[in-house]
């Protein structure tokens, strides 16, 4: 008999929590996790170091994008899984002016205010076999123009006036990615440790 | 008999059209904000002549709007942003409560700056209950839209939901959300907490031109509220409603009833959109101060009063049959034994 009663409460008990399990199950399936394309999916500008402490900072609350002038910053929808309506921003698209004000309007300081040589959303890198200049196929020096840092952190060759090559102070706002003319996007932003500015400095 | 002071406030009955005012403003600037930060971005760009037609007519009535108001509509509208979850009014930084305990509980640190902005709605928690369910929630001005076709819908001979659970229920469900906060490291909350999810999806749809994960989460809760139980979610599973309940708990200002007015007529609990029983003195810690039961109330037995602590129960209303029954009853009782 009592063994039947401790049944009933562990079917009971058990019942009890998938029912309060349900609803974040629910919302788990609807936002499955998929792998994001790194160099489409930079986190907005200030944004903490380590990702895994961004989520957890972030709360979704979708203020950095209703701040943004250009519109940038854009949430994980339903490939979004763990990092669901966390922001990013997509370059290819749209890419970051470097206004501060995502950063000045964050409540948990996931997007902390940091001074402009200090900003790490990556950095630029460009493929030599597909940009235009560096295969002689034109001049074009449309990523050198945009750039809102300048010297700093774009450059030309200095015996090719026309071929560009990223340098150190580059802070991955992606705005070159955005104006870049060739289809096949020849410069991209990664992370980073990836990104090969020693080799461009040659 | 002092007749005077049982008569409510003669506002009070009228708070509940009050509360709908509200609702509908907050509904209304989660539709408008999105239109304003598209009109901003706009401004920003310098380049009227090179939007669409469409664009261009939502540049001229968003102008219509804001220019009584602003001089730089790219700079000055960033006074009010976002949404009930979190935003800002006017430089003042106000959060959500059940925001505050999920940031902690995923990050597994206070961030003080970030709990500050969480203080004036607990507050406002502390001293009128669960307020904000009932009287700012956008989640909510659709639910109760819910409710009324539901209420059309039975009229018309079809069935709703009507079941009833266990309303603990959500208190385990707010326990679950911040123990897989802490485990995963993200604010799960936020994913099936509907205002969060009502306030971003109307900005995602609006602003960003596509739905985010969770317009199908917050259909799903309305069919579960129309063909399960009557505002079921609130009822039985928002952890947000789970911690203003608990905040609530010992709240000030309460309804409570006139037992000298009541006359049992149970509209009360027929209109209370979180299944209490103001019929029987039972508010408890789930009443929102929404004040429907008094606009109902025909015969103004209700009213707000200034209390710690809900009435024991005080017997049917003077003005109903039980009451003049079990009185002749005593009566008889007293002469027989005379």
């Amino acid at each position: 008999m009592q063994r039947r009663g401790f049944l009933r409460q562990l079917t009971l008990g058990s019942g009890l929590l998938a029912a309060g399990t349900l609803p974040y199950g629910l919302a788990r399936l609807l936002a499955p996790a998929a792998k994001a394309e790194p160099h489409t999916h930079l986190r907005p500008p200030g944004a903490l170091a380590d990702d895994a402490a961004f989520v957890e900072a972030c709360i979704g609350c979708g203020l950095c994008g209703e701040v943004c002038p250009p519109r940038c910053i854009v949430f994980h929808g339903r490939e979004g899984g763990d990092q669901v309506n966390t922001p990013y921003i997509n370059p290819e698209q749209k890419a970051c002016i470097l206004c501060n004000k995502c950063m000045e309007v964050c409540p948990t300081e996931a997007l902390t205010e940091t001074p402009l040589e200090k900003i790490d959303m990556g950095i630029a890198q460009i493929d030599r076999a597909a940009c235009y200049p560096w295969v002689d196929r034109g001049i074009c020096g449309a990523c050198v123009s945009i750039c809102p840092l300048g010297e700093r952190a774009i450059g030309f060759e200095l015996w090719n006036q026309y071929r560009p090559f990223v340098k150190q102070g580059c802070v991955g706002c992606g705005l070159c990615v955005e104006v870049c003319p060739e289809p096949s996007l020849p410069i991209r932003v990664v992370h980073r440790s990836h990104g090969t500015v020693a080799e461009h400095r040659v | 008999m002092n007749t005077r002071a049982l008569k409510p406030f003669f506002l009070w009955r009228h708070l509940n059209k009050l509360r709908w005012v509200t609702l509908s403003v907050v509904f209304a600037m989660l539709v408008l904000l999105p239109f304003v930060h598209v009109y901003q971005t706009y401004v920003a760009a310098h380049a009227y002549d090179l939007l669409s037609p469409e664009e261009q007519r939502l540049y001229d009535v968003m102008e219509g709007l804001t220019s009584p108001f602003t001089n730089d509509p790219a700079e000055d509208l960033d006074a009010i942003k976002g949404t009930t979850w979190s935003g800002t009014f006017f430089g003042l930084q106000l959060s959500d409560p059940l925001a505050a305990l999920a940031q902690t509980a995923a990050a597994r640190s206070l961030y003080w700056p970030f709990l500050l902005t969480a203080l004036i709605p607990v507050v406002f928690t502390i001293v009128f209950g669960r307020f904000f369910c009932g009287w700012i929630c956008p989640a909510t001005f659709v639910y109760e839209l819910n409710t009324n076709l539901a209420y059309w819908l039975r009229r018309a001979g079809l069935r709703t939901g009507q079941k009833r659970f266990n309303r603990k229920l959500k208190y385990l469900v707010l326990g679950i959300g911040l123990v897989l906060s802490v485990v995963t490291g993200s604010v799960m909350v936020a994913a099936i907490y509907p205002p969060a999810v009502i306030g971003r999806e109307i900005y995602y749809v609006i602003a960003l031109g596509g739905f985010g994960a969770g317009t199908v989460f917050y259909v799903m809760t309305l069919l579960f509220d129309l063909l399960v139980a009557r505002r079921g979610f609130c009822r039985y599973l928002c952890p947000g409603g789970a911690l203003y309940s608990l905040l609530g708990r010992y709240r000030p200002f309460r309804i409570r009833r006139i037992v000298e007015n009541c006359n049992d007529c149970a509209k009360c609990n027929a209109i209370c959109e979180f299944g209490l029983d103001p019929l029987r003195d039972n508010f408890g810690q789930e009443c929102n101060n929404c004040s429907a039961c008094i606009a109902i109330c025909p015969t103004d037995a209700l009213t707000f009063t200034i209390s710690p602590k809900d009435q024991p129960y005080q017997g049917p209303g003077h003005l109903g049959r039980k009451y003049h029954r079990l009185q002749h009853q005593d009566r008889q009782v007293r002469e027989e034994a005379a």
